[in-house]
Formats: C-alpha cells, sequence, structure tokens
C-alpha cells in the first residue's frame, strides 16, 4: 500500500469532517483511544482518528480509486488536447491544395486560445473562485470514472480544503493551462510536421486594407520574436508575397518560420509560464496547507483527542459511614434554664428580653468560650436548655457535635432555628438539612422562641 | 528550551463543608460531571483528583477533598498531641495526628484532606464569602496551615449581593493570608483563572512556567471557542436567510406554510444552542431558549433582488462562455471553416439552459401564481441577536453552574431595525445555501466564502 501524501491526509481529514457534519457523528471510540494513545499535537491527533475512520468506512480506498479516475479522465482530456491541436494545426493549414491564408491560418492558431487565456485570467482577478470550464469538466470526468458511491464526499472536501487557503484556483490553472500547453505543443508539431511534408503557399489578401497595413501588423507581432532572435519576414517580402514569380522558396520558408515562432511565442510560451507559475503557487500553498482547527467539527474533537482536563478518579475512598455524633438526655439533677446561641453573626441583635429566671450564657463561637460553657455546665447542669442557631450556616458535624455535648449536659433541650434577618430569606433547602441532622440526634427544634417553655418548663 | 516539569504541580482544593471546593474544580476543569454538587453538607466524603493538560502534557492537578467541619475539635485534640517537655512543629503533629487512630475515627474526614494537602504542592482554601468569619473558620486555617504548604484563599459566591469580603480580607490578613482571589464558581469573571494562576505563580516561584503555558493556553482556547461559536452562528444565519418555500397563494395553505417554516427556523435554531453549549462543554438541557416571535415570513419576490439578477448575469455568462468553448471546440475539429457559427449556436444554447435550470423554475412558478415565502429580516437579527447573548452567556459561566441560561427575546426592538449584513443578501438568491431547502448544496465555495465574511461579523452585529 503506498503511503499518503500530506495534502491526501488532510482531504481524508476534511472528507470525515464533512461527513460527520451532514450525517452525524461516527462511532469513534476505538479511533479516539488510538489517536490520543499516538501522542502528538492536536492536528496529528485529528488526523490520526481521521485516517483510522476513513479505513474503516472504505474512504482511504474509495480516494484512491478516485485518484485513478482523475488520472484516467487527465489522461483523456490530454488525448483529447493532442487530437484537438492537431485538429487546429490542420485548420489552419488545409490540405495543400489552396493557398493558405496566412493571418487567417495565425488566427485560427491563437485566437481561441488568446481568448481563452484572458477569460481565464479575468476570472482569476475578478470573479473570484469560479473554477473553469476545464477544470470543473475534469471533476465531473474523475467522478463518473471512479464509480465509486463513497467518492461521492472526496470531491467536495477537495474543494472546501482548498478554497478555505484560495489554492483551487492555482491547482485549476495548473491544469487548465497544462492541458492548453499540450494542445499548442501539438499544434505546433502538426504544423511543423505539415510543413516538413507538404508544401504550402502563403498570401495575404484583403479587400480593404492594403499592403502596408499587413507589414505594419507583422512588424507589430514579430517585434518580441526578434527580440527572441527570431527572424522575420521584411516588409518587402511581404509585398512581393503576392508576386508570383519572384523567389517563391525564399517567401514560403520565411512565412513558414514566421508561423511558427508566433505560435511558439504567442501560443506555447505564455501557456507554459503561466503553468510554471500556477505549479510553483500551488506547491507553495499546498505545503503550506493546515487543519483549520476552529472550525466547530475540530473544535468539538479537542476534547476528546486531547483533553485539556480529565479525570483522575478517587485516591482516598469514603468511608462505609460518617462518624456520627451521638446524643444521649444527662441524667443529671439539674434545675434552671439556660439560652445560648451557637455562631451568630455581630449583625444579629442578641440577646432576646428574657423572663427572671432564664440566664443567658452568651454566643458559643470560639474553642475557649465552648469550653468554658461546657465546664459550667457539667457543674451545674440547667433543667432546661434552648440553644439558638443560625439555619444560614451549614449544619456540620462540628456545629452538631457541640449540640449534642450541650444536650447531654442538660435536663432537657430545644433547638431553637432563628429567623432569617429582616429583608433576608432563609434557603429552604439548607432549613431542610437543620431539620434531618437535628432529627438524628433526637432534639426538638422550632423556628420562634421558646421563651415561655423556658420559663415555665411547659408550652 | 526551558527545563520542563516532569510532575505536574499537585494543588489541593480544601476548605469547610458545602462552600463550593467541588463546584470550583467543576468551573475550572470544565467539567460539569465532576464529582457531586449538592445544598447538603459533606457531599464530597472522598478525594478525587482532575488533570488540567496542554497539548497532551500534564500541567495541574487538582484535588477535590471532603468538607473540613469539626476544626475546632481537631485543634483542640492536635493541641492535646504535644507531650509535656516536647515542642512539635505543625507538620510533626500531624504526623502523629495522622498515625493515631482518631484519624480513622472521629477525624477521619479532616484526615483525608490533611493527607491530600501534605502530598500537594499548595492548597487553594475555598471560602464561602457570605459567611461570617467565625471562629472555626480561623481555627481551620490553623490546621492547614501546620501543613507547611503555601495555602491561597479563593472568595466563592462573591458576586452575591451580601457577601463580606471586607470582613474576610481582614481576618485573612490577620492570619498573615495577603495574597487571595476572588472566583465566583457560578459566574467566574473573565480574567478569573488568570488571576488565580498568577496569584498561584507568586505563591509557587518554580511553577510560574508551567502556570504561564496554561494561562496562555487557556486564552488561546477562549478565543478558538469563540470563533467557532461565531461559525455556527454565521451558518445558522445563512441557512435560516436562504430557507424559502413555495407557495400556492390560497389563505389555508399560506398559513401553513408560515407555520411550518417556522418550525424549521426553530429546530434550526435549537440545533445551533445545542452545538454551541456542547462547544463550551454544557449539557443539553443547560440553556431553554423561548420560542420565537410569532414571524409572517417575507413574502418577497426575490426574482428582481439585485443579487438574483447578478447571480443570472453570472450563470447567462458562464453558460455562454461554456457554450462558447464546446462551439468553438467543434470548430476546430470540424475544420474551422464555420468559425463562429458552430460557437454561437454553442453559446446561445449553453446561455439559455443554464438560464433555464436556475431561473426558469422560480419564474414558472410565479407565472403558475406561487408564492415565495422567506424568513423575515427581523428574525434573522433576532436569530443573531440570541446566539450572541447565548454565547456571551456560555463564555461567563461556570462549570457549576446548575440553573439553565434563558434564551429570551431582548425586550428592546432594536433588533427590529438596522441593516443586514450582506453576506445574508446574497445568501437570499442562493436557496442551495441552505440545509433547510431540499437539494442544498452546503460545500459550495461561495457559501463557505459568504460564511468566512460573516463569522467576523456575527459578534459585533
Amino acid at each position: 500500500m503506498t503511503e499518503l501524501t500530506p495534502l491526501q491526509n488532510l482531504w481524508l481529514t476534511e472528507t470525515v469532517r464533512l461527513r460527520e457534519e451532514h450525517a452525524g457523528p461516527l462511532d469513534d471510540l476505538e479511533a479516539n483511544r488510538l489517536a490520543r494513545t499516538a501522542g502528538g499535537d492536536l492536528p496529528s491527533r485529528i488526523q490520526r482518528r481521521a485516517l483510522w475512520l476513513a479505513e474503516r468506512d472504505g474512504l482511504t480506498n474509495a480516494l484512491k480509486h478516485w485518484l485513478q479516475g482523475a488520472r484516467l479522465a487527465l489522461l483523456l482530456m490530454a488525448l483529447l488536447a493532442c487530437v484537438t491541436g492537431a485538429g487546429m494545426a490542420f485548420s489552419a493549414l488545409g490540405d495543400g491544395t489552396r493557398a493558405v491564408n496566412i493571418f487567417w491560418a495565425l488566427g485560427t492558431l491563437l485566437g481561441v486560445n488568446l481568448i481563452l487565456l484572458l477569460s481565464w485570467a479575468f476570472g482569476l482577478l475578478f470573479a473570484g473562485e469560479h473554477a473553469a470550464a476545464l477544470g470543473r469538466l475534469w471533476l465531473w470526468l474523475s467522478e463518473k470514472f471512479a464509480r465509486d458511491a463513497k467518492a461521492a464526499q472526496l470531491p467536495p472536501a477537495l474543494l472546501v480544503l482548498l478554497q478555505r487557503h484560495k489554492l483551487n484556483r492555482w491547482a485549476i490553472g495548473s491544469l487548465v493551462n497544462g492541458l492548453w500547453l499540450l494542445i499548442m505543443f501539438s499544434a505546433l508539431s502538426m504544423l511543423i510536421l505539415m510543413m516538413a511534408t507538404r508544401q504550402y503557399d502563403f498570401i495575404w489578401e484583403s479587400t480593404l486594407l492594403g499592403a502596408d497595413f499587413f507589414a505594419a501588423l507583422t512588424d507589430a507581432l514579430t517585434v518580441i520574436p526578434h527580440a527572441l532572435g527570431w527572424s522575420a519576414p521584411s516588409v518587402d517580402m511581404i509585398r512581393v508575397t503576392l508576386d508570383t514569380d519572384y523567389n517563391r522558396v525564399l517567401v514560403r520558408q520565411m512565412w513558414a518560420i514566421w508561423l511558427v515562432g508566433a505560435v511558439l511565442i504567442y501560443g506555447v510560451l505564455p501557456r507554459l509560464l503561466l503553468m510554471l507559475f500556477c505549479r510553483w503557487r500551488w506547491k507553495r500553498g499546498r505545503d503550506r496547507l493546515r487543519l483549520e482547527l476552529n472550525l466547530p467539527g475540530y473544535a468539538q474533537l479537542r476534547e476528546r483527542l486531547m483533553p485539556t482536563s480529565e479525570r483522575l478518579g478517587v485516591n482516598d475512598p469514603e468511608p462505609a459511614q460518617l462518624h456520627r455524633v451521638e446524643s444521649s438526655v444527662g441524667e443529671l439533677a439539674s434545675e434552671g434554664a439556660l439560652l445560648v446561641a451557637i455562631e451568630l453573626d455581630e449583625q444579629r441583635p442578641w440577646p432576646p428580653a428574657l423572663p427572671k429566671n432564664v440566664s443567658n450564657a452568651g454566643i458559643l463561637d470560639s474553642r475557649e468560650s465552648r469550653h468554658k460553657l461546657l465546664e459550667q455546665l457539667s457543674r451545674f447542669p440547667p433543667a432546661r436548655l434552648a440553644i439558638a442557631c443560625d439555619p444560614r450556616r451549614s449544619p456540620d458535624r462540628g456545629s452538631l457535635a457541640l449540640i449534642a455535648e450541650l444536650a447531654r449536659s442538660a435536663g432537657e433541650t430545644r433547638v431553637w432555628l432563628l429567623q432569617a434577618p429582616p429583608g433576608e430569606a432563609l434557603d429552604a433547602e439548607r432549613l431542610g438539612d437543620w431539620h434531618v441532622a437535628l432529627q438524628q440526634l433526637d432534639l426538638k427544634f422550632a423556628d420562634c422562641a421558646p421563651l415561655n417553655w423556658l420559663e415555665t418548663g411547659h408550652d | 528550551m526551558t527545563d520542563t516539569w516532569k510532575t505536574p504541580l499537585k494543588l489541593a482544593v480544601v476548605g469547610h463543608t458545602n462552600v463550593g471546593k467541588t463546584s470550583l474544580l467543576r468551573t475550572l476543569t470544565r467539567d460539569v460531571g465532576f464529582g457531586e454538587v449538592s445544598h447538603r453538607p459533606s457531599t464530597t466524603r472522598h478525594v478525587e483528583g482532575a488533570r488540567l493538560s496542554v497539548d497532551g502534557e500534564p500541567l495541574l492537578d487538582l484535588y477535590d477533598t471532603p468538607g473540613l467541619e469539626d476544626a475546632i475539635a481537631l485543634l483542640d485534640f492536635l493541641e492535646r498531641l504535644e507531650r509535656p517537655g516536647e515542642r512539635l512543629d505543625g507538620p510533626a503533629r500531624l504526623a502523629r495526628f495522622l498515625d493515631g487512630s482518631e484519624a480513622r475515627q472521629r477525624f477521619e474526614q479532616e484526615a483525608k484532606v490533611l493527607r491530600q494537602l501534605l502530598a500537594s504542592d499548595a492548597g487553594l482554601y475555598v471560602i464561602d464569602a457570605r459567611e461570617p468569619v467565625l471562629a472555626k473558620y480561623r481555627d481551620e486555617l490553623e490546621v492547614l496551615a501546620s501543613c507547611g504548604k503555601p495555602l491561597l484563599p479563593v472568595l466563592n459566591f462573591v458576586s452575591s449581593a451580601n457577601h463580606r469580603e471586607p470582613d474576610w480580607r481582614e481576618a485573612l490578613a490577620r492570619l498573615g493570608l495577603h495574597a487571595l482571589v476572588r472566583f465566583d464558581s457560578v459566574a467566574p469573571p473573565e480574567d478569573g483563572e488568570r488571576r488565580l494562576y498568577e496569584s498561584l505563580a507568586l505563591l509557587l516561584e518554580n511553577a510560574r512556567p508551567q502556570l504561564e503555558r496554561l494561562i496562555a493556553d487557556q486564552q488561546a482556547q477562549r478565543l478558538a471557542r469563540q470563533q467557532s461559536a461565531a461559525r455556527l452562528i454565521a451558518e445558522l444565519l445563512i441557512d435560516c436567510a436562504a430557507c424559502r418555500r413555495s407557495v400556492v397563494s390560497e389563505a389555508a395553505q399560506e398559513q401553513q406554510a408560515i407555520s411550518e417554516l417556522r418550525k424549521a427556523v426553530r429546530q434550526r435554531e435549537q440545533k445551533c444552542v445545542e452545538a454551541l453549549l456542547k462547544l463550551y462543554a454544557f449539557r443539553p438541557q443547560d440553556a431553554a431558549s423561548s420560542d420565537l416571535p410569532l414571524l409572517d415570513g417575507r413574502w418577497g419576490d426575490d426574482l428582481f433582488n439585485p443579487e438574483t439578477l447578478k447571480q443570472l448575469g453570472v450563470r447567462v455568462g458562464g453558460g455562454i462562455a461554456a457554450g462558447a468553448a464546446a462551439g468553438a471546440g467543434v470548430d476546430l475539429l470540424v475544420g474551422g471553416i464555420t468559425l463562429g457559427a458552430a460557437a454561437l449556436a454553442g453559446a446561445i444554447a449553453g446561455g439559455a439552459l443554464q438560464t433555464a435550470r436556475s431561473y426558469g423554475s422560480r419564474l414558472l412558478g410565479k407565472i403558475k401564481g406561487q408564492r415565495e415565502l422567506t424568513v423575515d429580516d427581523g428574525v434573522l437579527r433576532l436569530l443573531a441577536l440570541r446566539q450572541r447573548q447565548l454565547v456571551l452567556a456560555l463564555d461567563q459561566r461556570g462549570h457549576a453552574a446548575m440553573d439553565a441560561v434563558q434564551v429570551a427575546t431582548p425586550q428592546d426592538k432594536t433588533w427590529r431595525e438596522g441593516k443586514l449584513p450582506e453576506a445574508l443578501n446574497k445568501a437570499r438568491a442562493h436557496p442551495q445555501w441552505s440545509s433547510l431547502n431540499p437539494q442544498a448544496k452546503l460545500n459550495q465555495a461561495e457559501r463557505q466564502e459568504q460564511i468566512e465574511g460573516l463569522v467576523d461579523r456575527v459578534l459585533e452585529l
């Protein structure tokens, strides 16, 4: 199997992209994995993936068929070009039974070429990207010769790929100019062959114009060949062309050489130069061809082929169960009532107005205040303890452990979940978390002040 | 080449429970499915890693840890680990704690966090900026500081109204933490990640090259995403502008055609929304677009649109040229005597054929009393505006966000006025450019060219 060229790689990649864009994503797990393990930068990974998919779906073979078809089409067109060129020479010179009108012959040999050359140049300059008719013909023919349904996606992909870098004008330009070069070359060869083996008389004729005009025309056409060292018929010779008894052999030769020179220089040479120029631009552009990573189709592949982030998995698994805060009721002889608050922020007014027999233990926040209160409670346990919590805080294990510890040192405990300060609302989900946590601790809770209970022992 | 790091930089994301550590990871990794996020405390109970790479090279490992919940008791316990007459530094004390049995019982979760932080190069300490600075947070920081690793406080939820950033700044400064980053994981600021990594680079000087590489790569990716998004929108607009329905002039049929057109446009827009969500690595349900306002459709006579005529001219010209070339070929082959006659005939035939193919059926339809329905200019502008809004919203959306983006119709009426870009007027004359039309030719070079041109204009439309 022959190695694919970089252009063919890009082409297949683009084909796969178009396919996925129009017909939905392909099953690419294996391709992605292979591309990832092969490494490299993103374009090479995308290409590797595409090539794998193309190989699997037979696109690579289709590409080869298409290339064969393209070569066949090119061959056919080259043959046609040779025939056309030869035909041109035939129709210009005729069968030798009649004298050849020199300017008529020149027009036949160069006229169509010149007109189409101009139209091609205009198309290149103004129309932008409308491929020349010959180029389109070639694409159409290649499709017909390839005879592969899968190849249907190939030509558009190539066009899209080349179009993006404005390369197709140079590719088509090379083709068109190359074919015309062949036509002109074949015409030239046939011309020389015919003139070498037959005898032609050259004449010029006119109803309106005099010999001066033809002399001037010949002179003008001879400027460039002359500069390149080509001999040309002089004014006298043109004048004597119509004289039948002059040295006809010399005149014939002179005209024949002049005709060959004109075809060579005005027909073959421009096409040759243009073809070389187009090929040079094409090769240069082709070497600069890269994947367009900004296309959505490729942008979406980035995460799959070269993830910017990937999960590493769990490296310290979660325990079977979390440490649970245990609660139990204190067995201590207790008396009095106490109100304590946990982790209130300083923006909340505290404490509320309390009945006489209820004492205030302030706000617990730091370690020191916790220790102090717990110590005090273990010495003088209250009969009734109310713990005020702000349910905007999260019910974390630390707070719950503190509540449980406080509850253990009191006769009876209730939790007071404070209302939100004016202008704010409590988060219902977080409040629900508090309810669940407190239910697990078997503690009663309420969202209104249990002052009555603290004072009297019943609601 | 500068000396590259062989191993990626390791960061532990630590903090109190329910402050959004997993959310921060989701946003930094652009991975909506990472871990589990909920309102409950201790949702994350394990340590899980995620890796950020650039060009296939791992640069940064982030570890999500369980929340610290009982720091006050833990600090108390740590202090009691010191035997009389002995003076342990922070890491030594932690080592003793981690060897002991309480590290597997009451303080199991805390032990996980500390082990991970000890194994990392630095920690990101996530703070819920809406919380008051309580004593337990100070104790948490003290426990974490005893790991001897640099800590970078990250203020989460700073875009909420009642955040207490100044309090936190002051408290952190008192604890010796002067560098801090504001980073809301639900609505991260545009340069949020850059600032986070830059602050980290200040703390970890030798990690600077790889952090800078990460910053540069993320910037490049952001731009690339915007470009891709603009392209998706441009394709949507071209598709809708070129969409065309031929309808018989009859009230019932017209109404039906309008509703069908509307449905097609709506579905095409939804396709674009989904593609954009995918591009920005969000889930399909992360955006909900409201229905399009009632569109009347546009009963345009595009037959005499200048672009159509121009196209017609090009077609006829092309046909004539091709025909002439064919005719000339015939001429040459048969001997050149008729030069001109065959070419002329070919030209006329070619031109007529091309014209009939492109224009004739439409002209015929017009004669038969059919009307052509296309998408209104205002709707095109609206589509562009809505998709652009969506892109802006997605660009600034954290991957931790839970609620869906609303793609609504803008209230102000500016979208009803203004000029359409030239590319869309062109598209109106090319029904084959629309994927909504039968016999679409989406790969036509001209269509691609117009899309390229439109891409630059989409984001400023």
